[in-house]
């Protein structure tokens, strides 16, 4: 699979092009636009598998397209405008905040991993982990910024796109305490551990949400 | 103290670089990642050496806040005795924008403060008894003294001289100098003016002195995405 990303940094439009019978894995509702010979199957690769993905806040199938008869084009996008980016799974494994996923070679197998800290956050932090070898693509909201840790560091759980497995990670309260933790506004934090490298989206949804939505009128029951 | 702004004009990041023992103050929630040495610590937003009654003043003020601007009641204070980094980005897609403050002063919309280090005294201004009818809130933030200032906007950041007078609609103002004197009014004059024109309110600058504006507008957004909501 060939990636071409267009329209970076803020309009991204993942472009691939796929060889004759090779296929690529999408979240569903990521397709744009494909050419006519891709073949589109809809999978969720078992029951529970499905489920647990649902539980973390994606959804329950994902869509396969395979090219037959001849080369095939399949274009993917992401809901929030931001940056996308293509990662190289197999010498390297990552962990994607689930909503940062947006596809990936067949060849690479998808885990889906709930912190339990996510759970209470809001931010929904729950972890696809990669496993096999090929590409995997990545959206953000906002720019993409890549920070290498070397040693330890703590990111907003909001701004989370994606890291190298390597890193050990702790979902927990940004200050010292409970209370001034959610007095701060910064939630919840991930405190990374190790060496490895980290990409950061410049814009958290939940809380560009709140900026907007706190200014619409209350929804009528 | 280092700083970096990277992504501009969408999705605008800082990244600030702190020496041993520097202090950063930041609107709260504003923080995207940390050295993790650095102590994040919640303090009301009151002024520099404020007394008990500065402290209750400031109270009442970061709830009115609260209520008209929209804006958060606390800030953080980042600092280490080893120093770090911190990566600040403010909700809404705009630009940030450095202020460096000798000794003048500045007035900015409520909801456009970012970060300050140095010696910056914060104080709310009342915009006048006509600004209460503007979305924007009725209240400036008036930032003087000596250090750095950080802003952030919805949209890019343009800077205009005002050079005698300008107009500028209140929706779009991020920041003017102190020098000038302001006044909100309704574009067109009168009652028509304001019902009619679509402008909402302006606010007519006059004297020499630099107005910061931004190309979009979080009212203009909001008044477009309400009556596409279903009921």
């Amino acid at each position: 699979m060939q990636v071409n990303l267009l329209y970076r940094p803020a309009q991204s439009l993942a472009q691939c092009w796929l060889a004759p019978n090779e296929s690529v894995t999408a979240e569903s509702g990521a397709m744009v636009g494909m050419s006519t010979n891709v073949q589109m199957s809809t999978q969720s690769g078992g029951i529970m598998k499905g489920l647990k993905r649902m539980f973390g806040g994606e959804s329950f199938f994902r869509n396969t397209f395979t090219a037959s008869g001849g080369q095939g084009e399949v274009l993917f996008a992401t809901p929030l405008p931001g940056d996308m980016a293509v990662l190289d799974v197999g010498y390297k494994q990552w962990c994607v905040q689930n909503s940062a996923f947006v596809a990936c070679s067949p060849t690479v197998d998808v885990k889906t991993r709930a912190s339990f800290g996510g759970m209470f956050s809001g931010a929904g932090l729950f972890i696809l982990e990669s496993q096999g070898q090929g590409q995997m693509i990545i959206g953000a909201f906002g720019a993409l910024e890549q920070v290498v840790v070397d040693g330890s560091m703590v990111i907003d759980t909001g701004h989370l796109a994606a890291w190298e497995s390597t890193l050990q990670y702790t979902v927990g309260k940004s200050g010292s305490g409970w209370i001034t933790s959610w007095l701060s506004g910064e939630g919840l934090v991930c405190h990374f551990q190790g060496q490895g490298i980290v990409y950061m989206q410049s814009r958290n949804a939940l809380e560009y949400g709140q900026a907007i939505g706190g200014m619409l009128p209350p929804r009528q029951q | 103290m280092q700083q970096m702004i990277k992504h501009e004009p969408t999705f605008s990041m800082l990244q600030l670089s702190l020496a041993p023992g520097e202090v950063i103050v930041a609107e709260a929630g504003s923080m995207v990642a940390r050295t993790s040495n650095l102590t994040m610590e919640v303090k009301m937003n009151a002024g520099r050496n404020a007394g008990f009654f500065g402290k209750m003043k400031a109270f009442f003020i970061a709830l009115i806040r609260k209520m008209v601007g929209g804006e958060t009641f606390f800030v953080n204070h980042f600092s280490s005795p080893q120093g770090g980094w911190v990566w600040l980005a403010p909700a809404m897609s705009g630009a940030v924008r450095h202020m460096p403050f000798q000794g003048n002063a500045m007035l900015f919309s409520a909801g456009a403060y970012l970060a300050h280090h140095g010696e910056i005294d914060l104080r709310m201004r009342w915009g006048g008894l006509r600004s209460i009818f503007a979305k924007e809130g009725a209240f400036f933030v008036e930032a003087s003294g000596q250090g750095d200032l950080w802003v952030t906007s919805y949209g890019a950041i343009d800077e205009v001289y005002c050079n005698g007078s300008y107009i500028v609609d209140t929706g779009h103002i991020v920041g003017f100098d102190a020098s000038l004197d302001f006044k909100i009014k309704s574009p067109g004059g009168g009652l028509m003016g304001f019902v009619a024109s679509g402008e909402g309110l302006v606010c007519e600058f006059t004297g020499q002195g630099r107005i910061l504006v931004q190309s979009r507008n979080t009212g203009s957004l909001v008044s477009w995405i309400t009556p596409l909501l279903p009921g």
